[in-house]
């Protein structure tokens, strides 16, 4: 950056910043609103105009987690003074927190949803990324035959929109018993992702010096070894940017989904409208979902960002 | 026990360019031979050859008498300095330096006392935990060394190492070296396009050009008998002037006339007949001389002939003067200060025992001497 700025510059500098911050704003919008419905009483989450100002409740998020059904009657002060803080709240809506026969507290479908989609987001980013990186490594330093029909050939399954075949994946899946299955969704993703990393991961290593290899060949290493140990380390970058965009696609897929899955390997996207339908919406409770399930995508970037921002131009070889 | 390495009728081709042509070579055991050659002429391929990181067509390499040309390079026991230096960027420079002995399992104490060991040798101690962009091009060059060193490789190879430093670095870095191989006396193959690195640093040089070895030998063989144009010209700086010339017997004495050129220089009459043995009685003609076999003064004398200085090129030292000769100019090494300015009418003498004659069609020396 210059150290000497002229008057005009000053100025438009100033400008950059006010139209950033406006433009922060309207793209944080959506989730201030969201973060706020999370937050607030029932009553005041769907008023015309909108409360601004309110006392922060958690009492949505005890909701969301727990199983409910509603009381036919008021809860009596008995019942009050023997609930814990969070089934206060609860019984305070006009609720009760549903319990086995043994008495435990039954969860609401969200946990196990949320969870699903963890482990359906986070494993098939691995393979994905694992996969993409090899695939991309071998591209970038053996001479393929065909490389370039190849690579197109990898690229055109994205070229397809995912709707279009996504009753012929049904029909599949449920012929090979793979419907409402983890292990479904995860190979469905992995395939939808898997072109897209190879081809991100290809740019990256390309970029990495074959010298590297190289010398750490003639220095008694083999190429395998050479591979984890600098190959992997000098693409860190980009296989955190790869991983990121992975996650991302995983984690909001909705349509196969929806489709896919109904119970047992359901994940959050399509649950958390499904909620909207049954009985009156709780808006309240739905905005806290969502908030949750924006945080692990919040949580991964945030984790990775040294990776993101680092630019790739720090390198010791000489062009 | 430094190895021998011979390159016997070795031969590559990427695509339809013959990078490497025929090449036949032995470095002898504690040798420094240097690859000298113009960019591109396949220096680097013939190095990455021999360490394995380059697949040849035909031929054999061998190392300390075992065929190599089929083994991986990590087999070959060789350390290579890279022209781009290649330091790993996620590694500090003492990680970089310690990569090569992890690879064998180096105890830890061990590696920690080599790569410290190293590094005060190549003065670079003060940069053990710095990372490779933190270095100025002198340290990573000297990290780039000390990283082939660590192993005490019985062979080196290093790729134009100090290419990219100014001027005088590269005069210190020579010496150092120099000095690192007097010391390790680990064979080495050495690759520069700079004529003076490689007449400073060889004990042999090695001219290449567009794949093909051109002359192999001593420094001073080198520069003192090419034995083709293109080592003549790439061999030397000032370049050697060459110039088509004819020769005619006069008066007792052999005249040699660069073509266009009023009068010709002076050689003893026993140069016909040595061309006439040579078989280029008939030939076109082409005489090469250095600057500093052609002596300039500024009052007629014996056998000089008068020519017009044109140019005059002070480099402190001496000054290099071109001589208006026939339709070119020849360059020749004066003391400094001598010739006073350009248009000076100035003799100028040719010393016969140094001057060279080639074949003009096929640029061979005819190795005749005088
Ligand atoms: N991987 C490759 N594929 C195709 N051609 C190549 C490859 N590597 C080198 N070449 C070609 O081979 C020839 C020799 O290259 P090489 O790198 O050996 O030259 P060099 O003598 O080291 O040159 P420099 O002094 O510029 O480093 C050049 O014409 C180059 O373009
Ligand atoms: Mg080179």
């Amino acid at each position: 950056m210059a150290a000497v700025r002229t008057t005009g510059e000053v100025l438009r500098h100033r400008l950059a910043v006010v139209s950033l911050v406006v433009i922060l704003f309207v793209m944080l919008a959506p989730i201030l609103w969201i973060t706020a419905t999370a937050f607030k009483p029932r009553n005041l989450a769907t008023t015309v105009p909108p409360t601004v100002f309110f006392t922060p409740e958690v009492s949505p998020f005890v909701k969301l987690m727990v199983k409910r059904s509603q009381l036919r009657e008021k809860p009596t002060e008995e019942q009050l003074a023997a609930a814990p803080w969070w089934e206060r709240l609860v019984l305070e809506g006009g609720e009760k927190v549903v319990r086995s026969g043994k008495g435990a507290v039954q969860p609401s479908g969200y946990p196990s949803r949320f969870l699903n989609s963890l482990i359906v987001a986070t494993v098939s980013t691995v393979l994905a990324v694992s996969m993409g990186t090899i695939t991309a490594y071998g591209f970038s330093r053996f001479k393929v035959k065909g490389e370039d029909d190849w690579l197109f050939f990898i690229l055109s399954t994205r070229m397809l929109p995912p709707v279009v075949v996504a009753i012929p994946m049904f029909l599949m899946y449920r012929a090979v018993g793979l419907n409402d299955t983890h292990l479904g969704l995860i190979i469905l993703y992995t395939a939808f992702n898997l072109s897209f990393s190879v081809w991100l991961m290809k740019g990256f290593i390309d970029e990495i010096p074959k010298e590297y290899e190289d010398a750490a060949l003639v220095d008694g290493y083999t190429r395998m070894q050479a591979f984890f140990k600098i190959v992997l380390p000098e693409a860190a970058t980009g296989i955190a940017a790869t991983a990121v965009f992975c996650f991302i696609t995983a984690w909001n897929e909705y349509a196969f989904a929806l489709i896919m899955t109904n119970k047992r390997a359901q994940t959050a996207p399509p649950f958390i409208p499904s909620q909207i339908g049954s009985g009156l919406p709780d808006w309240t409770v739905i905005a806290a979902g969502t908030v949750l399930f924006l945080l692990p995508v919040a949580i991964f970037t945030f984790l990775l960002r040294n990776h993101l921002l680092r630019g790739m131009s720090f390198g010791a070889i000489r062009k | 026990m430094s190895p021998r390495i011979e390159l016997e009728r070795v031969n590559k081709h990427f695509g339809p360019v013959h990078v490497i042509n025929d090449v036949n070579l032995t470095v002898q055991e504690r040798e420094f031979v240097v690859f000298l050659g113009q960019s591109g002429c396949g220096k680097t391929t013939t190095l990455r050859a021999i360490a394995g990181l380059e697949t040849i067509d035909s031929g054999a390499i061998r190392i300390a008498g075992r065929a190599v040309q089929d083994t991986r390079p990590e087999e070959r026991d060789i350390a290579f300095v890279f022209q781009s230096f290649a330091l790993y960027p996620h590694l500090t420079v003492y990680e970089n330096m310690a990569f090569p002995l992890r690879a064998t399992r180096t105890p830890r104490d061990e590696v920690d006392r080599t790569v410290r060991r190293v590094a005060e040798v190549l003065q670079t101690s003060h940069l053990l935990k710095r990372r490779p962009s933190a270095l100025s091009g002198g340290d990573l060059q000297r990290v780039a060394i000390g990283r082939a060193l660590v192993r005490q490789p019985k062979a080196m190879l290093m790729d134009e190492p100090i290419g990219s430093l100014d001027a005088k670095l590269r005069e210190e870095m020579r010496v150092e070296l120099k000095r690192l191989h007097v010391e390790q006396g680990s064979t080495t193959i050495y690759v520069t396009h700079d004529q003076i690195e490689a007449m400073a640093l060889a004990d042999r040089i090695v001219v290449m050009h567009a794949g093909v070895l051109q002359q192999v030998g001593s420094p001073e063989e080198v520069y003192a008998n090419p034995v083709n144009l293109f080592v003549a010209q790439f061999v030397g700086s000032p370049v050697m002037n060459v110039a088509e010339v004819s020769v005619t017997g006069q008066d007792g004495a052999a005249r040699v006339t660069v073509a266009g050129a009023a009068e010709g220089f002076v050689f003893p009459a026993a140069l016909i007949d040595r061309l006439s043995v040579a078989g280029a009685a008939d030939k076109p003609l082409s005489l090469g001389i250095r600057p500093e076999a052609l002596e300039i003064t500024l009052a007629p004398q014996d056998g000089a002939i008068p020519v017009e200085a044109h140019l005059i090129e002070p480099l402190g030292s001496h000054d290099i003067v071109d001589l208006k000769m026939g339709p070119g100019f020849l360059r020749a090494r004066t003391r400094a200060g001598l010739v006073p300015g350009p248009g000076t009418q100035v003799w100028v003498r040719a010393d016969a025992g140094r001057a060279h004659f080639f074949d003009s069609g096929s640029g061979q020396s005819l190795g005749v001497r005088l």
